[in-house]
């Protein structure tokens, strides 16, 4: 598997500096790198093309607003980019309460999702990593790690919805975020 | 490490004006308020500027119409101070005199004010006038008579005209007034039926 190509730590600390600078270049060198990952996740959770491009606004503007909350200490930015892009679809996913269309939407999206993608994209290797972690996660785990985090669902509406009893949901969702966490724990650094 | 599950999704690449937008939304100064307090402004700030106008518009409207009220009032009470001049007047002579006009019985009460050489005429009555034909007033004097006013009473009006006007400075001592029946515009000398002859 090829490696991605990743920035040093100190580049990172150097890009979140310009940042809290207010140094708009490093915002652009930013939504040039996260943009598609941002548009990506967004469009996978709200399977709407206008809200996800609302949502990567968003996401740019708190980005912008907000990078002094950013904490190095708790970990790599592009993370915490993509949890403020996670979070501002689920807003308006729940917003919109369509829950039912939406799952029939994402279920087609499921299968959609074996197309090939632009893998010249920055930052391919590490979705490719992060896909071969869920892969290999058993199917009853990996199905209530994407409900959890692409539909917002509580642990309560992941056991409705599965038909499955709350406390095997929670140990489900504890098991396969060790092995994530296991299976990922090298991905920490900036990544282009 | 649930972190990364963000890149699970493919990426997408966004429309490339998107680019410019997204990064000059970002970057403008931030409004007070928050987004949606700046739409509540913007909202607040529409409505009023819509109640400023309304309020201009109603006020401009208004004060045309009080204008042209208080020029109206103006007008009658001038009319009003007038008509007390003239009936104060420690110059002025009152005169009545009865007439009947194509069988109707009316009145003509002068006002005259010698001091001011200022004269009220009040009609009250009076048959209308015939097409074509107007009621004149004369003042009568050593030369003769001059010509005062004419005074065409209409049918759709009511039955009483006042008029008030000026003894010309040509014309000598009034003695009297008259009034005769002259074609309408009036005529430089009496050549209809006199209504009535008064001596003041």
């Amino acid at each position: 598997m090829t490696q991605p190509k990743r920035l040093s730590q100190e580049d990172e600390r150097t890009l979140i500096r310009r940042l809290k600078v207010r140094d708009e270049s490093a915002l652009a060198e930013l939504y040039d790198a996260l943009a598609p990952w941002v548009l990506g996740l967004a469009s996978r959770i709200l399977q709407d093309d206008a809200e996800a491009e609302e949502v990567l606004g968003d996401v740019f503007v708190q980005v912008w607003r907000r990078i002094d909350q950013h904490e190095a200490s708790r970990g790599p930015l592009v993370p915490w980019v993509l949890s403020i892009a996670r979070n501002r679809a689920l807003d308006a996913l729940r917003r919109r309460r369509r829950w039912w269309r939406k799952a029939e939407r994402w279920g087609a999206a499921q299968r959609l999702e074996d197309d090939p993608a632009d893998d010249s994209v920055p930052g391919w290797p590490v979705h490719r990593e992060v896909h071969a972690a869920l892969a290999a996660l058993p199917e009853e785990q990996r199905r209530v790690v994407l409900l959890a985090y692409f539909e917002g669902l509580t642990h309560s509406e992941i056991a409705r919805r599965t038909g499955q009893p709350l406390g095997t949901v929670k140990t489900r969702l504890r098991i396969a975020h060790g092995k994530l966490a296991e299976a990922l724990k090298h991905v920490k650094d900036w990544l282009r | 490490m649930t972190d990364w599950l963000g890149m699970t999704p493919n990426p997408r690449t966004p429309r490339p004006e998107l680019r410019a937008r997204v990064l000059a939304r970002a970057t403008q100064p931030e409004a007070r308020g928050g987004r949606w307090g700046g739409g509540w402004l913007a909202a607040a700030a529409l409505v009023a500027l819509a109640l400023g106008g309304a309020a201009g518009y109603w006020t401009r409207a208004t004060i045309a119409a009080l204008s042209a009220e208080r020029d109206r009032l103006a007008a009658e009470l001038a009319a009003v101070r007038d008509t007390l001049g003239f009936v104060r007047g420690p110059a002025t002579r009152v005169a009545w005199v009865p007439v009947t006009t194509n069988g109707r019985l009316g009145g003509v009460t002068i006002f005259a004010d010698s001091a001011t050489r200022r004269w009220l005429v009040r009609c009250e009555g009076m048959a209308p006038s015939e097409p074509g034909e107007t009621y004149q007033i004369w003042f009568v004097t050593a030369e003769g008579m001059k010509r005062a006013a004419t005074m065409t009473m209409d049918e759709r009006e009511s039955s009483v005209m006042a008029m008030a006007f000026d003894v010309p400075s040509d014309v000598g001592l009034v003695t009297g007034a008259a009034m005769s029946i002259e074609p309408r515009g009036g005529s430089p000398e009496p050549r209809g039926p006199m209504v009535f002859h008064l001596r003041l």
